[in-house]
């Protein structure tokens, strides 16, 4: 069964605009990586947004799971672009992946008015924190853990808010231009990660507008301009391409 | 030292202990949200508010924190509808509320010490001050004790906050209410235009190099009840208004620390 399936997704920020997104269907298969294609504009964001339960779509339904996504909010966890960040933030890096670990809904996660409960049982305690320490190692990150996050190159702090999206107690994760305005090798880099956590089981769907050879990093592609353009395995979305005219999205070479 | 031999100097010193530790605290929380031109537009719109309150006979800082809440949630709508020209907006309102203020006053037939509102009038402050500065420290201390996680989370990240199922408007609408009140608070000590000083000077020096909120917190206010307390004293030993005088010393502090330490 499909881990994500959305059908006939339409969105529209107001009304007697033309929509964000239109028609939009896709399906994720679990411990895949998908990316996200498509210009700017094009309505990447709105549909990860849309997918994390943010927006609300004019049309369509969502399911993770075979469940609706209204009861399933909390196994999707999106990681917002760089500029929704503060980054001048007065916060560690330790501290900001321990976010990703709050939850102030109905779920059944921690939240910090459930402390009693964590001292009531020490393990659950010392579960969380290998959880945190075992995160940041996996991205990389755990020898800047106490480090404050403007002091950290552009790389490691996206790396920091990948790791913070991880802790989420989700099924999916969404992560919106997380290589945005990162050097080559920071890109690179965050791409292997990426695939790593992919490789060890996770489901991954990673927007971006640049197109180039590492998208073959990917198990699927989905091209999107407000409806979907073209899906399926990297080589076989190539020789789709030829045919679309997609002509804002970039030729780049080193990453996406 | 003629002063030590008598007590009205200590309700006075009391509210210059609570204001410089409890604005800076306020003023960190505020600029790491990226707020401070809200406190501005706040400030400025506590004045109709005071002297409406007087002219239909209830307290004058009730009526403050009402025009003073009134205008932190316009600023807030501006906010979250982030037009280009919003900044341009909030300074139009917040000057267009002081006018209004300004003028109501002669048109209600009231009589306001003008001077000691905007700039303070601490050495006549009263139990009545010391009470309104101290309900606004219970107020910061009970938003900080419950809400210390979230106010973190939606200053370094709006988005990931609400998809975490907090309700960012009414965080933010509790800000404004607490910032408001805050301001009320200083009335006495500083007044509400010099306030502004003890909000962003110390909280400048307590941010750098912190490690967390709460650091930064304790830090400014550190900074900010040293520059309390100097003005304080300064201003009994050299006859001076202490309003304009700690502005004036968190000036010459930011220069001096601006100069070693600070990133400016």
């Amino acid at each position: 069964m499909s881990l994500l399936v959305a059908e006939n997704l339409s969105y529209s920020y107001a009304k007697n605009v033309s929509p964000a997104i239109s028609k939009v269907s896709i399906t994720v298969e679990p411990g895949t990586l998908t990316a996200l294609v498509g210009p700017n504009g094009a309505g990447k964001s709105t549909l990860l947004r849309i997918l994390q339960g943010q927006c609300i779509p004019d049309n369509g339904q969502i399911t993770i799971d075979g469940e609706k996504l209204i009861r399933q909010r909390s196994q999707v966890a999106l990681m917002p672009q760089r500029s929704s960040m503060n980054w001048k933030f007065p916060i560690t890096v330790e501290k900001l992946v321990s976010l990703g670990q709050i939850k102030y809904s109905k779920s059944k996660s921690s939240s910090p008015f459930q402390i009693k409960a964590l001292l009531a049982n020490p393990n659950a305690w010392i579960n969380k924190c290998c959880e945190l320490e075992a995160t940041m190692q996996r991205v990389g990150i755990a020898n800047i853990a106490k480090r404050r996050l403007d002091s950290l190159s552009g790389g490691q702090q996206q790396r920091a808010l990948l790791a913070k999206t991880l802790m989420s107690p989700a099924k999916i994760f969404l992560l919106d231009e997380p290589c945005a305005a990162l050097d080559p090798p920071a890109k690179e880099d965050f791409l292997k990660i990426v695939r790593q956590l992919a490789d060890a089981g996770l489901s991954l769907m990673v927007s971006s507008h640049d197109w180039g050879t590492s998208l073959n990093s990917y198990d699927q592609v989905i091209v999107l301009d407000k409806a979907v353009l073209a899906s399926g395995s990297p080589y076989s979305i190539k020789d789709k391409l030829e045919d679309i005219n997609i002509s804002s999205i970039e030729d780049n070479s080193c990453c996406d | 030292m003629s002063f030590i031999n008598s007590s009205w100097w200590l309700v006075p010193l009391i509210i210059t202990i609570f204001s410089g530790i409890l604005c800076p605290a306020m003023g960190t929380v505020l600029i790491t949200h990226r707020r401070l031109l809200q406190v501005n537009l706040i400030s400025h719109c506590v004045l109709p508010g005071l002297a409406l309150a007087l002219a239909i006979g209830i307290h004058p800082s009730i009526g403050g924190v009402i025009s003073g809440l009134l205008g932190s949630v316009i600023a807030e709508s501006l906010t979250n509808k982030k037009s280009e020209n919003y900044e341009a907006i909030m300074n139009t309102i917040l000057a267009g509320m002081l006018g209004f203020g300004v003028l109501i006053i002669p048109l209600l037939g009231i009589r306001i010490d003008l001077e000691a509102v905007l700039f303070g009038d601490l050495l006549t402050a009263n139990f009545g001050d010391l009470l309104r500065t101290i309900i606004a420290f219970l107020v910061f201390i009970l938003l900080m004790t419950f809400g210390y996680e979230k106010v973190v989370y939606v200053g370094l990240d709006p988005e990931g906050a609400s998809a975490s199922g907090i309700n960012v408007s009414l965080l933010n609408l509790a800000l404004s209410f607490t910032t408001a009140l805050v301001i009320v608070s200083s009335m006495s000590a500083v007044g509400v235009i010099l306030v502004i000083a003890l909000l962003s000077t110390p909280t400048l020096l307590g941010l750098n190099k912190a490690h967390s909120l709460r650091i930064a917190m304790m830090r400014s206010s550190f900074f900010g009840l040293c520059i309390s307390l100097l003005g304080f004293i300064l201003s009994i030993v050299f006859n001076l208004s202490p309003g304009p005088a700690i502005s004036v010393i968190c000036v010459a502090s930011l220069f001096t620390m601006a100069c070693r330490f600070l990133d400016i």
